[in-house]
């Protein structure tokens, strides 16, 4: 039983919070957020020359092979600034689908998502708003693609997409440029200011080498990418919510009513201290999720689940009384304290909401244990 | 980082299961099972059959007949018990004022009294709070004069302590009593042991909302303490008493007991078709693994030779609201059958009121369970202190 950060793993998270410290300025966010791009190209670029968009790829596709606990630490660190950088959808999503599968032409594209050339969004959500991401109606019939995709993260800067369809009556997962003939994209800014997309396909034909996977191995494929990325954008969670407690503490010990500071009232420091051990609560839940995936346990969606559960309760919490207590200047624009309040709304409903996963946990439950 | 405990460790946690498998006395084990209560004789076999194995001294260093465990042992080992479902530990002696004992006694007092703690011969209590003072504890008021009779020293105690628990079987009470009234409320305080057969000293029975007898009043009327009896220094009972709180982590999350008690709801609840409650019961069994988890951070980083600090603020507000919730969940299980009770002991006659089996059970703990969130410095206490020493403000 150890739960302490190996050095090297302390280094690069020193490394992550170095550059968010120094590059990642609350207001100089706001001018990306507002751009088309919806991010800070340099930045991405710097992510590339830094190899953090190489960390969990393969060694054989020029990967660093790092798992699931480097990216739980860089993605811990992004929440507490914001980060806008679309890593998640092009490394995470689409970058471990490619890398898991055995698809002949994956290192082409791998290459490209790791010197930042490239961007590759996947597309997965239909109509159903019950997460169940198997059942779809986009199909492919005599090599022709029709259907709709919705939700595509960072859409608008992908060249290309990973899209599931059904193949012969088969799950399947393709790839396809972005300017084919019959897609045509509407783009969207996210309640976080992020880009999404809605993707329709009109007769886009679809040729057999496009054919990432099928069956079985594609709908683990999904599935493993959507825990993945349930994980991380959990870890991200955990940094918000450690933003939005210390933020708290910082405004009421400035904030002066009554003729001093309002962090004197008990009332107040009572509900920062349950911040505090909400935040520290899923932090060990996180390490439970995070090692379970990192050995690769039998009870990892299950700890997944668990901890998504949690991020997703107790964060919206947790921003939603970061927002009281800042006042009046917790509703307003201008300050980051709001933009936590909509990230966790994202957040809890992404990959599985609370409920989505409290049943999953349950379901679940004694046999993966 | 790795999830599972070493090979070594997992030995160990096999020859505790050995111990509670072959020596944990049965007559209490299917006491237990049953519901029923534990005598004081029940309990003394239960701490005998742990000293007989060596084993009462399980956070105590080796130099003191302690059994030098690591912190992951001792973590092992408490959460085996708690997940067999033993008995927790009488406190007072083996956790409370023996490592006070050995820490700050002299050599006169840790011969006299730390062999009969670990061996269990006498039976401890703990004399901090008074009528007046509760959270404020530093405010005490029970006197202790020191007076010179024929050439020897005495202190002269006067005072009430209260929520004495299991004082009615105790040998002797360690208390902590004003001997300076003229500074710092805190400096004028000192640790001292009394015999419980002293005369002067006066037993009452509290009983509590569950009908049972656990905690006491005790009076102190012109008490004669020999002047051997006062720990360490005069006026620094304070500072040892601090000690004595920061002593105990791992015991005070109960995840090994909440953990059992879970199993067992979940089994109720899983013939009951009420989603509503076993979605309850699912967040209840997350927040009980991230208190295991938070637990085993807290044990990693002693381990690593670290020094925590807030952390067991942290596992004392989760572990005892765990614990309430539980019971509060047993409850909601037994429907309208919640409202017949028999108190402690349970129903006498033979005749029993209908409905599931579990609900006198139920609710006994229900209401004793009460207490936990209150004792130990309630847990408003615990959120001061994080305030203060973790958000700095």
């Amino acid at each position: 039983m150890d739960l302490k950060y190996s050095d090297e793993q302390i280094l690069l998270r020193e490394q992550i919070q170095k550059f968010c410290i120094s590059d990642y300025d609350f207001y100089d966010r706001e001018k990306h957020v507002h751009s088309d791009l919806g991010y800070d190209q340099n930045k991405w670029k710097l992510f590339a020359d830094q190899g953090w968009l190489a960390m969990p790829f393969s060694e054989e596709v020029g990967g660093f092979n790092f798992g699931a606990i480097e990216l739980c630490i860089m993605f811990e660190e992004f929440g507490k600034h914001l980060v806008l950088e679309p890593y998640l959808s092009n490394i995470v999503l689409s970058g471990f689908i490619l890398d898991q599968s055995s698809y002949s032409m994956k290192s082409n594209y791998i290459s490209g998502l790791i010197s930042g050339n490239s961007q590759i969004s996947l597309a997965y959500v239909e109509e159903s708003r019950t997460y169940d991401h198997l059942s779809i109606l986009t199909s492919v019939e005599n090599n022709k693609l029709n259907g709709t995709k919705n939700l595509v993260l960072n859409g608008s800067n992908a060249d290309n997409f990973l899209v599931t369809v059904m193949i012969d009556d088969e799950f399947s997962l393709i790839v396809m440029r972005n300017d084919e003939d019959g897609l045509s994209i509407n783009n969207f800014k996210t309640v976080d200011d992020k880009n999404i997309s809605q993707l329709s396909f009109d007769n886009v034909t679809i040729n057999s080498d496009q054919i990432i996977a099928k069956g079985d191995e594609a709908k683990r494929l999904l599935q493993d990418a959507l825990y993945y990325a349930a994980l991380c954008i959990s870890a991200e969670a955990i940094g918000c919510m450690t933003a939005c407690y210390e933020k708290t503490v910082e405004y009421t010990k400035g904030r002066e009513q009554f003729g001093q500071p309002i962090s004197n009232f008990q009332v107040l420091q009572h509900r920062m201290v349950d911040m505090f051990i909400d935040t520290e609560l899923c932090k060990s839940l996180l390490f439970k999720a995070m090692l379970d995936m990192h050995e690769n346990n039998n009870s990892k969606y299950r700890s997944i689940s668990a901890l998504k559960h949690h991020v997703g309760v107790l964060g919206k919490k947790i921003a939603e009384e970061s927002v009281q207590l800042h006042g009046g200047m917790g509703v307003s624009e201008e300050m980051s304290i709001g933009h936590y309040l909509k990230k966790f709304i994202v957040i809890d409903s992404q990959f599985g909401n609370s409920k989505y996963h409290l049943t999953q946990f349950k379901n679940i439950d004694e046999r993966s244990k | 980082m790795e999830l599972s405990f070493t090979s070594k460790d997992l030995e160990f946690r096999d020859e505790v299961r050995d111990f509670l498998a072959n020596e944990y006395p049965s007559h209490i084990k299917e006491k237990l099972e049953k519901g029923d209560m534990l005598s004081k004789q029940d309990l003394i076999d239960w701490h005998k059959s742990v000293s007989n194995k060596g084993w009462m001294g399980y956070n105590w260093p080796k130099e003191y007949g302690g059994t030098g465990w690591s912190p992951a042992q001792i973590y092992i080992f408490q959460n085996e018990l708690g997940l067999a479902g033993c008995p927790p530990f009488i406190p007072f002696g083996v956790s409370m004022v023996g490592p006070v004992i050995y820490s700050f006694g002299n050599e006169e007092q840790k011969q006299r009294f730390l062999p009969d703690i670990l061996n269990f011969n006498t039976w401890w209590c703990q004399g901090y709070s008074e009528p007046g003072s509760g959270s404020d504890l530093a405010s005490l008021k029970t006197k202790a004069e020191l007076v010179n009779e024929n050439g020897k020293e005495y202190y002269i105690v006067n005072g009430a302590k209260t929520w004495t628990t299991l004082a009615q079987h105790a040998d002797w009470i360690f208390c902590l009593v004003r001997t300076d009234s003229s500074g710092k409320k805190q400096e004028g305080i000192s640790f001292l042991l009394i015999d419980m057969k002293t005369p002067g000293i006066e037993v009452k029975p509290i009983i509590t909302i569950d009908g049972d007898h656990e905690v006491n009043s005790v009076f102190f009327s012109d008490v004669k303490v020999p002047v051997e009896n006062l720990i360490g220094e005069e006026g620094k009972g304070w500072t040892y008493a601090k000690f004595l709180l920061a002593h105990e982590r791992f015991g005070i999350a109960s995840v090994g007991a909440s953990k059992r008690q879970l199993l067992r709801l979940k089994e109720i609840v899983n013939d009951l078709d009420d989603e509503s409650l076993t979605d309850k019961v699912s967040q209840l069994e997350i927040d009980v693994m991230a208190l295991e988890f938070t637990e085993l951070r807290l044990l990693s980083e002693l381990e690593g030779g670290g020094n925590p600090g807030a952390e067991s603020s942290i596992l004392k507000i989760k572990g005892t609201e765990i614990q309430q919730r539980l019971t509060q969940l047993f409850v909601e299980a037994a429907g309208e059958f919640a409202v017949p009770y028999g108190g402690p002991e349970g129903f006498m006659s033979n005749v029993k009121p209908n409905g599931p089996e579990y609900t006198n059970e139920v609710l006994s703990k229900y209401l004793n369970m009460r207490k936990v969130t209150i004792y130990g410095g309630s847990n408003e206490i615990q959120k001061n202190i994080i305030s203060k020493y973790v958000l700095g403000v």
